[in-house]
């Protein structure tokens, strides 16, 4: 019988690992969690209201795939930003989150991002919290 | 009907961010993102010394995102010589896995690489022991195999927007007896600006990154020497054309007599995201 070239193998082993690369379920992580100074960083852009579309820009090609566009509706199971759970997060954390990931858990590093820009990101989110309804 | 939506499923996809590194011989720690697929196409050309024949190298890229921290490529390649033939040259399998969770002041990436070419191959995505062999005829040379094993220690930072990484270099051909060699790539570059402006601009700063690299052989454990070896020095840019899809050029100037003078390189990336758990839908049966 002949056997398999080393090319096919290579081949099932891209999809296999093409398979088994996903993520379906997302359960919150308590491990991940920001070191102390790091959560108590201060947004340098926090006053700069401007810097927010550019926030949205960098949002819509880099998170919208895996959280959803913002408007509640998230995908692949990944957190919601409007949540309270992630919204009392300090910008410091958040800040920390996007720097590293959680590579255990599906969520890559953007650390590829230059500073400001992951700072940007965490303005954005800002505004997707949901204002209370007046009754 | 399936091949179509498969179809659909590469070129609907919706936007991602894929500025690559500008580098086109060194390794950054950055992964491909889990779950997305980099389309790549580059080549490599040169300016030849006399008596040398022009060639022109192309190359593809499959790279995919296989978790955060581990990503994988498969590569096709072939060669134009002037005057001479076009050959297919070969395939390479690449895997880089992150080792550390977090964010470090040094980075580590183990690279592993399998290589199923031939001698006559050109495109130079490294440079190991002596370099290739660019004055033989292609008849001669696509008859010769090279199943090579190839591993790098990548080590990488970003230091104030700064990228910076060095790789060290260790291929074994496995056809034939030419022991370890050994070669490098140092490389930095930056984004041209680091504040994202609100519109969609094409030609904004912020969309092109630039920098350097520096690469070459170092021999072998027959003769471990800078000498005799091909050495380069290499402006890069990378441009963000659309949302999925990246430019980049790189002119290397030889540093040694048995370097290429200029070696030429360009490359086009286009990044689907998504695209295993879309393929996964795809195919899941119906319930």
């Amino acid at each position: 019988m002949r056997r398999p070239s080393t090319f096919v193998v290579c081949s099932l082993l891209v999809v296999l690992g093409t398979m088994l690369g996903q993520n379906p379920e997302y359960r919150p992580d308590p491990t991940w969690r920001a070191p102390d100074d790091a959560a108590r960083k201060v947004n340098p852009l926090a006053n700069r209201l401007g810097a927010v579309p550019g926030g949205k820009k960098l949002f819509l090609r880099n998170c919208a795939e895996c959280h959803g566009d913002g408007s509640g509706i998230e995908k692949k199971h990944s957190a919601d930003f409007q949540l309270p759970v992630v919204q009392e997060q300090s910008d410091g954390t958040i800040f920390w989150k996007i720097t590293n990931g959680n590579t255990g858990r599906g969520m890559p590093s953007f650390s590829k991002l230059p500073e400001l820009e992951r700072w940007q990101l965490v303005l954005y989110l800002r505004t997707l919290k949901p204002v209370p309804s007046l009754r | 009907m399936r091949l179509f939506a498969l179809l659909l499923v590469v070129f609907a996809s919706v936007a991602s961010f894929a500025q690559e590194s500008p580098y086109f011989v060194t390794y950054d720690y950055h992964m491909e993102e889990p779950g997305n697929l980099d389309l790549e196409v580059s080549a490599t050309t040169d300016v030849p010394r006399s008596g040398q024949r022009y060639y022109f190298a192309p190359w593809t890229e499959f790279e995919y995102g296989v978790t955060a921290r581990w990503t994988t490529e498969v590569y096709v390649e072939g060669q134009t010589t002037y005057g001479d033939s076009t050959v297919f040259t070969g395939w390479r399998f690449e895997n880089r896995f992150r080792p550390m969770k977090r964010e470090y002041w040094i980075n580590p990436v183990l690279y592993l690489e399998y290589e199923n070419l031939n001698e006559a191959s050109r495109i130079q995505k490294e440079i190991v022991g002596g370099g290739s062999d660019i004055t033989s005829p292609n008849s001669e040379l696509r008859n010769t195999p090279a199943h090579e094993l190839e591993t790098k220690l990548i080590l990488s930072s970003d230091f104030h927007d700064w990228n910076v990484a060095e790789n060290f270099i260790v291929e074994k051909n496995l056809s034939k007896g030419e022991g370890f060699e050994f070669g490098y790539a140092v490389g930095f570059y930056r984004p041209l600006a680091t504040l994202a402006s609100g519109s969609n601009c094409r030609f904004c700063r912020e969309n092109f990154s630039a920098g350097m690299e520096f690469y070459g052989g170092l021999g072998s454990t027959l003769n471990f020497s800078g000498r005799n070896t091909g050495n380069y020095l290499a402006p890069v840019l990378s441009w963000l054309v659309s949302d999925n899809s990246t430019l980049r050029f790189s002119p290397g100037f030889g540093l040694t007599h048995e370097s290429s003078p200029v070696l030429f390189r360009f490359g086009y990336s286009y990044e689907i995201p998504g695209i295993g758990s879309k393929l996964s839908k795809l195919f899941e049966g119906k319930r």
